[in-house]
């Protein structure tokens, strides 16, 4: 396999071109082009839509709380009308089990639908643009600012667009920190500058994160970050609806009149203008086929019907198509009807599945949890008139945001009683911790361990009961 | 800095989920710090360990693009700078055989 050193091929220093070359590609700035259309009316539709949700969710109130709260300082999330503690880990392994099936799902039907329209990276890079637009112009006004040197005009444009940045960015940032300590009080904390250090760097961070991410990284996070991007082609098959090229109508591409035949001189639809790869946000040319960097904003639709419009061509040289669809020419209902198959069925059914499981068991969920702990330090003790006591730790959590009173009972032995106080008050979606002393008159079972029950039950609402079992020692 | 993206990234997803995952589990109030209880609030010990478990998650990546280098790329080159082929990261190195 090795070959000798004196085989390879050694190359004349003045031979080889003597550019310089980086071993990285370096990135070249994508000035991309704004666009109107159907898909992007759409994909405004979504940035309105997941925005008021995410700025605006975190100032409903519900019970007299904020209604959404991850409250990580008391380890409580709040969700409406529902508290969930650590001990519900298992909802969030559920939500994120959805959540992948949910993007499977979806891939397998119509490719990247959540990066062109839902992924935050997506709509803050639109955000973003939008304003950077707004301040220093369209794509040619842009790229002639950045060539020309600095002036204080080009300052004054650059400060604008960099300040407005900030100011989304911070609120942003605020926001976010806003789901995870209450809101109102983090507002007036900055208002009185009294903000702690570390909302304060948390703040911070996320603002920093979407200045960069939404401002310069932009594409680069879809390209060299996202995992997703990498993974997403096995979801991928033959009927999944992506944004494609037609490149039998459209090719061979070429320049010409508008009121030339171009059939006649042997051209295809493509007149070859690159408005597709101009109003491309990762830069790339969907003429060369699918490609792992495209999103699927389906930008490049938007923008070649236009062209086709004016060149009087049918639309649709760029559209939604499958691999199967564009290679049998069939309509967009023949496409529709391959949705259904194996694969999208089996996502859906799994799917379906998990969310019915969680969904019930949430609404079966019974607002109080109890643990119960024997005391170690002592086995049993005899008391007065001869009756055997165990001693026991019992944890009662209220789950509920109403105090409750409830009442403990025990089962499993012949003459077996509470002996210390039996009802217990517990706060509003809180712990509390109570001894629980059992007894049982002696004579009323064997030397050994017992199998016992535990039962708490609200007084005032008695289908809240949880049972608890343990054991009960005679010596 | 596409090497920085490689070494800290995965170690900000894979700390992201550890952390949720261990303070799921732990609450920072029951942790002891050699053998002490401490005296930090619940937000301090979150933020103190995400960085470092993003520490370590990224030192992980840092080795694993360490013992990625091919042999080629750690040992002595036969060939003198300028003769090094275009793109090859040695040919700016005053090194040689």
């Amino acid at each position: 396999m090795s070959r000798r050193l004196e085989e390879i091929p050694v190359v004349q220093a003045g031979a080889i071109d003597e550019v310089e070359q980086s071993l990285y590609e370096v990135r070249k700035k994508i000035y991309p082009r704004a666009v109107h259309g159907w898909f992007a009316a759409w994909r405004w539709t979504l940035v309105w839509f997941t925005q008021l949700v995410f700025y605006g969710l975190c100032w409903l109130e519900w019970n007299g709380r904020q209604a959404v709260l991850f409250d990580l300082a008391a380890r409580k999330f709040y969700i409406f009308g529902y508290v969930f503690w650590p001990q519900d880990f298992i909802y969030l392994t559920a939500l994120l089990i959805i959540c992948a099936y949910s993007l499977f799902l979806f891939t397998a039907i119509g490719g990247r639908l959540w990066c062109g329209y839902a992924c935050p990276q997506t709509v803050y890079t639109e955000i973003f643009m939008w304003i950077e637009r707004k301040i220093e112009g369209d794509r040619q006004r842009r790229m002639r600012l950045d060539a020309e040197p600095m002036s204080p005009r080009k300052f004054a444009i650059k400060a604008a667009k960099h300040g407005a940045w900030i100011a989304v960015a911070l609120w942003t940032g605020f926001t976010f920190v806003g789901y995870f300590t209450p809101i109102r009080e983090l507002g007036a904390d900055i208002l009185n500058f009294d903000i702690g250090p570390w909302a304060t760097f948390w703040l911070l961070f996320y603002s920093f994160a979407t200045y960069g991410n939404a401002g310069f990284m932009r594409e680069q996070v879809c390209k060299y970050m996202c995992p997703y991007a990498r993974f997403q082609g096995v979801m991928f098959d033959r009927d999944t609806m992506v944004v494609t090229y037609d490149a039998g109508r459209g090719e061979p591409r070429g320049a010409r009149g508008r009121k030339v035949d171009h059939k006649a001189q042997g051209l295809g639809d493509c007149i070859d203008c690159t408005m597709c790869v101009q109003v491309c946000p990762t830069g790339i040319d969907i003429r060369n086929g699918l490609q792992y960097e495209c999103i699927g904003c389906a930008a490049c639709i938007d923008a070649c019907n236009q062209v086709m419009d004016k060149m009087g061509y049918p639309r649709g040289l760029i559209r939604y198509t499958t691999e199967n669809g564009l290679a049998n020419g069939w309509s967009f209902s023949q496409m529709l009807k391959r949705v259904f198959r194996p694969r999208v069925l089996a996502y859906s059914v799994i799917l379906l599945g998990i969310i019915s499981v969680t969904a019930y068991s949430l609404y079966t969920r019974v607002p109080l949890k109890v643990d119960v702990i024997r005391d170690r330090a002592s086995l049993m003790r005899e008391v007065e008139d001869g009756l055997l006591e165990n001693v026991y730790r019992v944890q009662i959590m209220n789950t509920q945001e109403m105090p409750h009173t409830y009442r403990i009972t025990a089962t499993g032995l012949e003459s077996l009683h509470v002996a210390s106080d039996d009802v217990i008050q517990v706060p509003a979606a809180t712990t509390r911790q109570v001894p629980l002393r059992l007894r049982i008159e002696g004579g009323m079972a064997d030397r050994g361990a017992h199998k016992i029950l535990i039962q708490v039950q609200a007084v005032d609402d008695p289908s809240i009961a949880a049972v608890e079992d343990s054991v009960f020692i005679v010596q | 800095m596409q090497r920085a993206i490689w070494v800290l990234w995965p170690g900000f997803i894979v700390a992201t989920g550890a952390e949720a995952f261990l303070f799921t589990l732990i609450d920072p109030m029951s942790l002891h710090i050699f053998g002490q209880p401490h005296e930090y609030s619940r937000l301090a010990v979150y933020t103190v360990a995400f960085f470092l478990l993003w520490l370590f998650a990224s030192t992980s990546s840092a080795l694993t693009c360490f013992f990625q280098r091919t042999a080629d790329e750690i040992n002595r080159c036969p060939l003198k700078p300028a003769q090094r082929p275009v793109g090859c990261p040695k040919r700016e190195e005053d090194t040689c055989c």
